[in-house]
């Protein structure tokens, strides 16, 4: 266990040390002075040029540059952005949270869908309803996001005029950022209408979050149903049947457990899909999420911003892969087991 | 009753006519196929059907609703963007487009996948170990953000998103060949026809390979919906097809400004995106439940 908790954390540096290199690779692919893309600062003097080749030590062998590269990052310097001339680790501290904000909302409602749902199909296999949810859920992924966005825009917001378009919150409410959760923000301010403000918070996230996640929960549906139809005809149903239990007794005892279990790491690795499909959707909502952010410094050919954004959100994706590789390990010991056998 | 055979024995169906049979069984995956083979009926004959040129403006039609509605017309089926251009032959060479280049990109990715998938199954040791290791990496990434990060480095346009997907969906089949390898290398008949002296290179081609290809076919059709998707989404980001190219979801990018006076100019192309990718996952699922029964037979 410990090896392979040790093996696992050795993988983990290792790809985040090659992600830090394909990093420090694109200062210099990008077009430009190389000094440029890695300060942020785009018209440069003699005098700047030198200082900043000494802070960065661009004038010393590659080795020395990344390992200075690596200690900056390290210490939260990752530049300035071109185009805001901010620092780019408080840009994307500003703007991450609003996405895995999302992300977390719709990966919560899409469990509270699939799951139940992936579950009735899978205990009525092969009738009716089940019928009905599965090719529900072959429509659900079938769905292009985007469209599915627009579509939702068009009648709650247009015709029906319920939900708003587009933001995080109406511009009457003036939250102070602290950790740039907009719900825990609004709980730990101290403004009057406290309540009023987290229904518009609410009504402002409910079409990005449903957009999200019925793609997801249909994923996460198909999932849950193979895994119960799997589980329920084993072996050790039948037997807890033979015994004399009722279905109810089976379901709860023997059949829920099992079946959820092995789908965890499935279900939780579809957050990176839900990430992306959140980084589109922002750009259609005007969420101030990171994908909105990427894709508006892509536009906007904003080196540093691409450079630092491309690694936090790559770094993001391969550490929580990881924590749930690993978490998943700790509690289901079996599948290591099968593991070591197969090997 | 008379047999026209003089033989008893009755020939058993070779294994593309059982996986037909069982594939045919299933009606919504027969429904799938038709469906498919229309969108392949559409690009390749598409500019003999379409009225109009994608890109002819008609000043004197703009904004013209589908024929359905009273106050369409007959010559604009689909009805007309803002500038008077024919939704309906801006769908079909958007679906040229679309479909065209990812079923390209799918065919070069898992040729290219397939090369390296089967070099790595068949090499063992370090190397293979490293590279195992770091695909289960890629692997975990959704195609979309690495596309995206890709055309972030390389620039958008057309051919940049084209490198893009290609060079993400390239790790999933060389993990699908080395998986499919190294599982049919323990088996048995692989194991015979190396004790008859076989060489690797003979090994993969004529033992391994008849017998990896359909499961890699269905590998191969989710990645074509997952390229559509892509690349969809990829044009409605502005950071594929570029402005007067036309590409489904750079359409819907297009009519996103008019989509409250317009909606039917989003509902077409985004309702040919969706149907070309429910086709493709209803054939997928129903080739794949196919090869499944028909091991189980």
């Amino acid at each position: 266990m410990i090896t392979y908790i040790l093996r696992r954390l050795n993988l983990l540096l290792l790809t985040l040390l090659i992600l830090a290199l394909a990093s420090y690779w694109l200062v210099h692919a990008f077009p430009g002075d190389p000094v440029a893309n890695l300060s942020g600062v785009s018209f440069i003097t003699a005098e700047q040029k030198a200082y900043l080749d000494q802070y960065y030590h661009t004038d010393k062998s590659f080795l020395n540059q990344f390992i200075r590269y690596l200690e900056l990052l390290w210490l939260g310097d990752w530049g300035k952005s071109f185009v805001s001339g901010q620092p780019l680790v408080d840009e994307i501290a500003t703007f991450l949270p609003a996405s895995i904000e999302l992300g977390t909302y719709a990966l919560i409602l899409s469990l509270l869908f699939g799951i139940p749902l992936g579950f009735w199909a899978g205990i009525k296999h092969g009738k009716v309803s089940d019928y009905s949810i599965l090719s529900f859920s072959l429509l659900g992924y079938s769905v292009p996001v985007f469209w599915l966005a627009l579509l939702l825009i068009l009648f709650f917001s247009l015709q029906l005029g319920w939900l708003p378009i587009s933001g995080r919150i109406s511009l009457l409410y003036d939250i102070p950022q602290e950790t740039g959760f907009i719900v825990y923000d609004i709980l730990a301010s101290n403004i009057e209408n406290k309540y009023e403000a987290l229904v518009n918070a609410a009504s402002h996230m409910l079409l990005p979050t449903i957009s999200i996640s019925i793609v997801t929960s249909t994923i996460i549906m198909k999932m849950t149903r193979h895994s119960v139809i799997e589980v329920l005809s084993s072996d050790y149903i039948r037997a807890a049947y033979a015994k004399g239990l009722t279905s109810r007794q089976v379901l709860l005892k023997h059949g829920l457990r099992n079946a959820l279990l092995p789908i965890v790491p499935q279900v939780a690795m579809q957050f990176t899909t839900l990430l992306t499909n959140a980084m589109i959707v922002e750009t259609i909502f005007s969420w101030p999420g990171v994908g909105n952010w990427l894709i508006q410094a892509i536009y906007q050919e904003d080196y540093p911003a691409i450079r630092a954004g491309m690694l936090a959100v790559s770094v993001l994706v391969v550490v929580f892969t990881v924590f749930i590789d690993l978490t998943h390990k700790v509690f289901d010991p079996k599948r290591m087991h099968h593991r070591r056998v197969k090997n | 009753m008379l047999k026209t055979s003089l033989y008893q024995e009755e020939a058993p169906p070779s294994p593309l006519q059982q996986t037909w049979l069982e594939f045919s069984k299933s009606h919504a995956a027969f429904f799938g196929l038709l469906c498919m083979c229309f969108f392949v009926l559409v690009i390749s004959f598409g500019p003999l059907i379409t009225p109009y040129s994608p890109l002819e403006q008609n000043t004197d039609a703009l904004l013209v609703p589908p024929a359905w509605t009273a106050s369409g017309g007959i010559d604009y089926m689909l009805g007309t963007d803002a500038l008077g251009r024919d939704i309906m032959s801006r769908v079909v060479y958007g679906t040229r487009v679309t479909l065209g280049i990812s079923l390209f990109l799918v065919i070069v990715s898992m040729i290219i996948g397939i090369l390296i998938g089967a070099f790595a199954g068949m090499m063992r040791g370090l190397q293979s170990s490293i590279l195992n290791h770091l695909l289960d990496s890629l692997m975990a990434i959704p195609t979309l953000l690495i596309a995206i990060i890709i055309v972030a480095i390389l620039g958008p346009g057309l051919i940049n998103s084209m490198w893009a997907i290609t060079l993400a969906l390239v790790p999933q089949f060389i993990h699908y060949t080395r998986d499919a390898v190294r599982s049919e290398l323990r088996k048995p008949y692989a194991v015979a026809a190396k004790l008859d002296g076989a060489s690797k290179a003979h090994m993969f081609r004529s033992t391994i390979f008849p017998n990896i290809i359909e499961m890699l076919v269905v590998r191969g059709t989710q990645a074509l919906s997952t390229a559509i998707l892509d690349i969809s989404a990829l044009g409605f980001l502005n950071l594929g097809v570029q402005a007067p190219g036309t590409e489904l979801g750079a359409m819907l990018s297009e009519g996103l400004d008019i989509s409250y006076i317009a909606p039917w100019s989003i509902a077409a192309p985004g309702g040919a995106i969706f149907l070309m990718i429910l086709s493709i996952n209803l054939v997928g699922d129903g080739l794949r439940s196919a090869l499944h029964n028909r091991f189980l037979h």
